[in-house]
């Protein structure tokens, strides 16, 4: 690649990114360097090609994004010509709609109304101390298996955990929870929780049918995720898992800054395509200060069933080397396992279903990992949070 | 971890809802008047996406804060009393233009008189609340 520049005078790929450092990301936190959303630059010549990548909600709105990220670097010299495109970062089922985050929020506050009451959205949730989500920057990592099991190793570790699928356009808790039925409404407005394996579950996939599709526009689903959040009544839990929607579009930053969230478990492949897309989901946290607790490598090697040789079919420790340039805790790795996979499929997660087996057993070790990080950041936050008072 | 490092301890809307007080602790505390909120609010609007698209806001020298939400652990979105609420106010940005605030105030008056603008609110009276 560097032999490239040369040809190019004296404009070299640093400069360039040094200057779009100088653009702020989509929501004007950051840059959109740092935040990892610019491409490799091509120059050539005197021209400079290059992507910046928007969630595809958004590219509409963001086009004074591109022209400012073109403007910035037509001024250096011997730059002739600069070519920016917006890059879509499609999540599954996104919505085509203007999901803007602040679009979910209340609107503005009267004067005089109580700052972070109850059921305005971003307070704490009665009765649940700690919130962590399990998110992904890509669909088909295991995702929502981790996220399960994460919740059952803490069940074993002696806590009160619940489960809330975040994903509301491909929940997929009632299949692997082995659940069905409908949630019976309480005395008030709430919903109880289903419950299974020991962990109170709740899911869109409970309310509606699973095989309907369901087509989500950006404000529905945080008012749905609100609901499933709060009206439900989840008693007193220790955690709640939050098995985010893969991606790291536009309902996952909302629902990062909606949901209080004490922390967030990054799951990944070890493939180097889906540690990018881990880094995009390590960047929104970032960007709405939710501490990262740490990175699970799923589908991390292959144990052969009948011989037990183990295969690296993914290229194994992509996510531990990963998290240690990140300087985050690497929270373990989980082979690719039948078992994992049928056991799942039929409603009966392994750490349930086998929990001495070898794959339970890491999963509690990742369980007890997590929950460690989860004290040491929420004592860490709680002193954190401002007083906001109004005179 | 450790992110929520730089949250403040305390913010507080005076009687008056023009004076905003941002307490980080350890000497850091910070009074911003709503005018400077405003015109340097960190929304799309405002600040574009580049220097070069920023805007500068005019005529905002009675502007009142009508509401302040929290937004997960890193801003506060606050509402002004002329409409304008999409600015996220975060905790890093309030050090920064704490740190930097005569300088900014300084900077945004200079602005003013180059584009001939004022802060006065102008017409000065729209009549009729809005």
């Amino acid at each position: 690649m560097k032999e490239l520049f040369k040809v190019a005078d004296a404009v070299s790929q640093d400069q360039v990114l040094e200057l779009l450092r100088r653009v702020k990301g989509p929501e004007l936190e950051g840059n959109i360097v740092d935040l990892g959303l610019v491409s490799e630059v091509m120059i050539k010549e005197g021209r400079v090609y290059f992507s910046i990548t928007v969630p595809s909600d958004k590219a509409e709105e963001l086009e004074p994004l591109r022209q400012a990220a073109e403007q910035v670097v037509s001024e250096i010299e011997g730059v002739d010509k600069v070519s920016a495109v917006l890059t879509a970062d499609r999540a599954p089922g996104a919505t085509n709609g203007n999901a803007q985050p602040q679009a979910a929020a209340p609107g503005p506050n009267p004067m005089g109304q109580p700052v972070g009451s109850p059921g305005s959205g971003t307070g704490a949730v009665p009765g649940i101390k700690h919130i962590v989500a399990v998110a992904s920057g890509k669909g088909g990592v295991g995702k929502s298996t981790t996220a399960v099991n994460i919740a059952l190793g803490l069940k074993e570790l002696g806590l009160k955990v619940g489960v809330l699928d975040a994903d509301v356009y491909g929940p997929s808790l009632p299949r692997l929870m082995g659940l069905t039925g409908e949630p019976t409404p309480t005395a008030g407005e709430d919903l109880h929780p289903m419950e299974g394996h020991g962990l109170k579950v709740m899911s869109m996939g409970f309310l509606v049918d699973e095989a309907q599709p369901m087509i989500w526009r950006g404000p529905m689903v945080m008012s749905a995720l609100t609901q499933l959040l709060r009206n439900v009544a989840w008693g007193e839990i220790d955690v709640l898992i939050v098995d985010m929607p893969p991606g790291t579009g536009d309902a996952q930053l909302t629902m990062a800054q909606q949901v209080p969230l004490a922390g967030a478990v990054i799951v990944s492949t070890p493939q180097d395509l889906a540690l990018i897309d881990a880094r995009k989901g390590l960047n929104m946290f970032k960007q709405v200060s939710v501490p990262v607790l740490g990175i699970v490598e799923n589908m991390s090697y292959f144990l052969c069933p009948s011989c037990g040789e183990r295969s690296e079919i993914f290229g194994h420790g992509g996510a531990e080397a990963e998290a240690e340039k990140l300087g985050l805790p690497f929270l373990g790795a989980v082979p690719l396992h039948m078992d994992i996979r049928s056991q799942s499929d039929a409603g009966a997660p392994v750490v349930a279903a086998s929990p001495d087996s070898e794959h339970s057993k890491i999963y509690k070790d990742i369980a007890a990992k997590v929950w460690s990080a989860i004290e040491e950041t929420s004592a860490a936050a709680e002193e954190a949070a401002p007083k906001i008072v109004i005179e | 971890m450790g992110e929520n490092a730089g949250a403040p301890t305390e913010i507080r809307l005076n009687s008056d809802k023009d004076m905003l007080n941002v307490s980080f602790g350890e000497g850091k505390d910070y009074s911003f008047s709503a005018e400077m909120l405003r015109v340097m609010s960190p929304s799309a609007e405002v600040q574009g996406h580049s220097p070069e698209q920023r805007k500068t806001v005019s005529g905002k020298r009675l502007v009142k804060i009508s509401g302040i939400e929290p937004v997960g652990n890193y801003a506060i979105q606050i509402s002004f009393d002329d409409g304008h609420d999409t600015g996220l106010f975060s905790w890093k940005y309030f050090l920064e233009l704490g740190q930097e605030q005569e300088g900014r105030w300084a900077y945004y008056l200079y602005e003013l008189e180059e584009k001939g603008l004022s802060r006065e609110p102008f017409p000065p009276v729209e009549g009729g609340p809005h």
